[in-house]
């Protein structure tokens, strides 16, 4: 029997390469998304271990606040250490160091490097030292308050060369240096993107952070002794009041390392599971060639029946096959997911994301993995086919046509109506008050249920989904329409991978419609200015605090606003708390107080929204005690507690860190311009106050309403993308099915073509029978979304979602994107159906 | 009985179809030149691999010939392209094959319009019902393919062959496939189309009792015509078959 399949395999390898391709598709997602983490993970590896290969001890402060997403804001130490460390024995080279928001503005006037999301701008220290990694590849270290030095990529980007006068944005604001050198990052012109500003010790504590202040101390050691030594000679040396830790250089990589690595993992853990959701998608595709190619030897193995082979064997035979085909088709995966990877990795370059190169990393893991699992998924879907193959009866041999017997039975409406009855109680249980743990096992059940329905519904939905085909395509569309429903199995599992990933799309996009929606009601209600000045910069750097003074002096101006934001522990624990001038919020933003006026808010005093108040049992009068990034703890007394925390659960007086070395700047400026104001002149006036400070945008209200919800859309955009490979995959399950179709037709087509079908019109019926295909998943795949994004969003109402919008318009344009799916799977599979001979397709007998 | 008319539907001209070349090169049918007359129902006969086939193929426009010439209503196919010779066989042509005749998909009465509806053609009605009434089909126009017999479903491809009044009907073993009495029904179908309707019928056969129900009979043996007999009988067309060694 084994060389039968093999001969089976052999026989016909235009089904082999068709079945494999399902297969290749599924697991080359798998191992490309899985190199391309590894490969990031290693770069990054790379990245820090070369930041910090010539250091042998890093000096630090131990004050550290932490808050929500790994964020931390450590302290700074004084920059009178780094003498103490230099005349430590062991010692060879001291240097201190500072990294801190710096922006470098082009001769155009525009800032260098993408601001917001991307790759970060950064101002630090370029001084000689031993450990250092920056070295000039033109000119020299910049010494004193006028010099500057930057990176390779920025000088090309800005155009920049030695002697010209380069303004740079920091927090005090913005000044002009002179660039008298241009530095290199190890072998590459700038890491990752970033883009730095160099300055001498000391003007870059001045004029980045806070003078006499340091974030750390860089140590390279003689030699001489060991660097764990070296490192407890450093920390006895240094005086105890300082607050501070000394690390050694391996530490220090491995800490940082172990940062970015939780953050990659995250990433890694997102491309994974949308892989696996395109192999489930697969499953179907690779499950319905099977089925078809048993259907279509359904005659062979009638014969091979009839003259003595047994069940067993015909079944074996099949899955024999499905072994070489899911063997075939991984290691064929694995090969084409590296070139994925290699390709994702090229992308990267070309958005400008510069990564030293530190080689793919295939590794052994991933090679197996995506192998077996491919292997695995492969078997599982051929069992049912194989076994289908094995009940052929011997006469099925004589009977003039193979046919799949296509009537759905009433074992399988049960069995679809059971589970999605169970799915709906399930979820009705969510609903009713039960955990959301088990909303995913009910929206499950529905899934299983509908797919099980599928040759059910297929049909009916066919034919009502090809009506206009068959009303404005005449007889081509009649039969388009009939060929879609004439196999509803078949068509129905086709439609499934469709269906499914539709049915994602959908969901995530009615939520992310319903989050914007109330982003958009949320601040249209709540903020009551006529522009804002917005920077995307939000834990690294923001709007100097005097630009809303400036701004409130402006004659068109009634009154500005600046939110800013600070990390503090209160009562032990790392929280945001947004800081506000109450002289001026008064009539620009609505938080809903009770109680309260915005006048209550004194320096030595605290509001909370109800949200956290309810939670932390915290009235008006309760003394929070909070702790500040320089150390000092002050006991704040709540004033006020209000309802929209759209802005912060801790709101406190910006005022109450004057006289303290914190540094506190504005993430947002509101403004309401007088009614009598201009709106050309009004917006001229401030945007000329912005442009002096050289960093934020200014927005009009609907505008800044438009960028809060914006943020919705790169994530949805994400998303979309990774979905794109169950998409893909869909497609190629379209296709191939059509093609399979196509070689089974082949009788009919030269029969149709003979009577006087142009080949224009075969491909119009095969085009119209894939857009039929495509819209049945299309269709079923949104109501199972809307359904799908209606439970996501009643189930995080506790997070604060509270309406359900449907997305009417990206309903529309997914069901315009199927039709257009449709077409374009048809492309190859209409034009093989034209080639069909008509001689030897009347003459197979 | 001879023709009434001397108007010739389609006629082949120094017909030559070879396949492979060089040594290999097989030759079904040499220098064939044969006209088929308007309103005569003609057979072609001979052995399997004599070329009758062959030659049904390539004046009917589903083959090529290697050289000379076919020619259907004064238009020599060789000039057309695929879409021209596609149309031409949907609006001058009616076709009977021997099985496999309807597309499972669509009901008797889709079937028996298809080529006039892929022609987007309403085609004569009055006409089409006659064609219906003729082959006795109106109480199974609805149904679909795999709901008729054997017979019935010869009888709509009949049917669809003469619905759009074609200038020329081929019919490839039309009867292979049914018993005898199914057989002679659908032969006198045939028979009573070009009798009461005007039709030209070329048929392709090796029975001769179907045979016999056409006005001329065409011999064909190792691709040359061997033979003609106008009004034949079941009897003289076995007692030429024989004598002509088969």
């Amino acid at each position: 029997m084994f060389r039968i399949a093999l001969k089976g395999i052999l026989g016909r390898k235009a089904r082999l390469i068709l079945t494999s391709l399902a297969v290749i598709l599924g697991t080359s997602f798998l191992a490309g998304t899985s190199v391309f983490s590894d490969t990031l993970n290693r770069t990054f590896d790379n990245l820090f271990s070369d930041v910090f290969k010539n250091v042998d001890a890093y000096v630090r402060s131990t004050q550290v606040i932490e808050a929500d997403f790994g964020q931390e804001e450590r302290q700074r130490i004084s920059a009178d250490l780094v003498s103490i460390v230099e005349s430590v024995p062991g010692v060879r080279d001291a240097s201190p160091d500072i990294q801190a928001f710096a922006r470098i503005i082009g001769k155009d006037g525009k800032p260098i490097g993408s601001g917001g999301q991307g790759p970060p701008t950064f101002g630090s220290v370029g001084e000689e030292f031993a450990g250092a990694l920056w070295s000039t590849a033109q000119g020299r270290w910049p010494v004193g308050s006028t010099e500057v030095v930057i990176d390779e990529a920025s000088a090309k980007a800005g155009k920049y060369i030695l002697g010209d006068s380069v303004k740079v944005v920091a927090q005090s604001g913005s000044r002009e240096f002179t660039l008298v050198g241009i530095a290199s990052y190890g072998d590459v012109r700038s890491p990752g993107g970033a883009t730095f500003a160099l300055f001498d010790s000391v003007t870059a504590a001045e004029f980045l952070t806070q003078p006499g202040f340091i974030d750390a101390i860089l140590v390279s050691g003689d030699g001489s002794v060991s660097d764990a030594k070296l490192t407890q000679a450093i920390q006895d040396a240094l005086p105890t009041t300082g607050k501070t830790e000394t690390l050694t250089g391996a530490e220090i990589t491995l800490e940082t390392q172990d940062q970015i690595g939780s953050a990659l993992d995250f990433f890694g853990i997102l491309l994974k599971t949308f892989s696996f959701i395109a192999l489930g998608v697969g499953c179907f595709v690779i499950y319905n060639v099977f089925s078809i190619s048993a259907a279509q030897r359904q005659r062979e193995n009638a014969l091979l029946r009839a003259i003595g082979a047994s069940r067993k064997q015909i079944t074996r035979a099949m899955l024999i096959e499905s072994i070489v085909v899911g063997l075939i088709g991984s290691i064929v995966g694995v090969v084409a997911g590296i070139g994925l990877s290699v390709s994702l990795t090229a992308l990267l370059r070309a958005l400008n994301i510069d990564l030293p190169s530190s080689g793919l990393v295939v590794s052994q893991n991933t090679v197996t993995s995506t192998i077996v699992i491919g292997l695995i998924v492969t078997v599982l879907s051929a069992i049912l086919p194989a076994r289908r193959a094995g009940k052929v009866p011997p006469l099925a041999a004589m009977r003039a046509t193979a046919l799949e017997i296509a009537e759905p039975g009433r074992k399988r409406l049960i069995t679809g109506l059971l589970s999605i009855a169970l799915g709906v109680a399930i979820i009705g249980a969510v609903v009713a008050g039960a955990s959301n743990n088990y909303l995913g096992i009910g929206i499950l059940f529905v899934f299983i249920g509908t797919i099980v329905l599928g040759p059910i519904i297929a049909r009916p939905v066919a034919l009502f989904l090809g009506r206009p085909a068959a009303r404005f395509r005449g007889v081509t569309g009649t039969m388009a329409r009939q060929n879609s429903a004439r196999n509803p199995k078949r068509t129905s599992r086709t439609a499934s991978p469709v269906l499914i990933g539709v049915a994602l799309v959908t969901a995530v996009t009615a939520l992310a419609a319903s989050i914007k929606g109330q982003i958009d009601d949320v601040f249209t209600a709540q903020f009551k200015g006529d522009y804002a000045i917005s920077t995307d910069a939000r834990g690294f750097g923001g709007l100097s605090p005097s630009l809303a003074v400036d701004l409130n002096k402006l004659p068109q101006v009634e009154k500005a606003t600046g939110f800013g934001f600070l990390t503090v522990k209160v009562d032990g624990r790392g929280q945001y708390v947004t800081t506000i001038n109450p002289k001026t919020i008064e009539g620009l933003w609505d938080i809903g107080l009770i109680n309260a006026t915005y006048a209550d808010l004194k320096t030595s005093d605290m509001f909370v929204s109800e949200k956290v108040a309810k939670r932390r049992n915290i009235a008006i009068g309760s003394v929070l005690q909070t702790t500040f990034g320089d150390g000092s703890t002050r006991p704040l007394t709540v004033a006020g507690i209000y309802v929209n925390n759209e802005i912060g659960d801790y709101i406190a007086n910006s005022k109450l860190v004057d006289g303290t070395s914190i540094i506190m700047f504005d993430i947002g400026v509101y403004i309401k311009t007088k009614d009598s104001a201009d709106n050309a002149e009004a917006f001229a006036a401030l945007d000329a106050a912005v442009t002096k400070y050289g960093q934020g945008e200014l927005l009009t209200k609907q505008e800044y309403i438009n960028k809060q919800s914006g943020q919705v859309n790169q994530l949805l955009g994400l998303i979309y993308g990774l979905l794109m490979l169950s998409v893909i995959i869909s497609i190629v399950g379209i296709i191939i099915t059509l093609l399979l179709s196509v070689f089974e037709r082949q009788r009919e087509l030269g029969l149709l073509r003979a009577v006087g079908m142009t080949r224009s019109q075969v491909r119009t019926t095969v085009r119209w029978e894939s857009v039929i295909t495509s819209l049945l998943g299309a269709v079923l795949g949104i109501i199972l979304g809307i359904g799908l994004g209606w439970i996501i969003v009643f189930a995080l109402k506790d997070q604060g979602l509270t309406s359900f919008k449907l997305p009417v318009g990206p309903t529309i344009i997914i069901m315009i994107m199927s039709f257009i799916v449709g077409l374009f799977a048809a492309i190859y599979p209409a034009w093989r159906a034209t080639r069909v001979n008509i001689l030897d397709a009347l003459n197979t007998n | 009985m001879t023709p009434q008319t001397t108007t010739i539907a389609a006629s082949a001209i120094s017909a030559t179809k070879v396949y492979g070349s060089g040594n290999d090169a097989v030759y079904a049918l040499r220098d064939v030149s044969v006209d088929f007359y308007e309103g005569q129902f003609t057979a072609i006969m001979g052995p399997s691999g004599s070329g009758k086939s062959t030659l049904m193929h390539c004046i009917a426009g589903l083959d090529e010939l290697t050289s000379g010439s076919a020619i259907i209503d004064g238009t020599d196919l060789s000039t057309l392209k695929d879409k021209s010779l596609t149309e031409l066989r949907r609006e001058k042509i009616g076709f009977v094959f021997q099985s496999f005749n309807l597309v499972p998909t669509l009901t008797a009465n889709e079937n028996i319009r298809l080529p006039l509806m892929l022609g987007n053609n309403k085609g004569d009605e009055a006409w089409i019902q006659k064609v219906i009434d003729t082959v006795h089909l109106q109480d199974r126009l609805t149904h679909r393919p795999s709901e008729l017999s054997g017979g019935q479903q010869q009888r709509v491809a009949v049917a669809r062959a003469l619905a759009s009044q074609p200038r020329i009907i081929f019919a490839d073993e039309p009867t292979g496939n049914l018993d005898s009495i199914t057989g002679a029904e659908i032969l006198t179908f045939m028979r009573k189309a070009v009798d009461d309707l005007g039709q030209t019928i070329v048929m392709v056969t090796h029975d001769p009792v179907a045979a016999a129900y056409a006005d001329r009979i065409i011999f064909l043996a190792d691709g040359h015509i061997v033979n003609e007999m106008t009004e034949p009988t079941a009897d003289r067309v076995l007692d030429l078959m024989k004598s002509i060694g088969h």
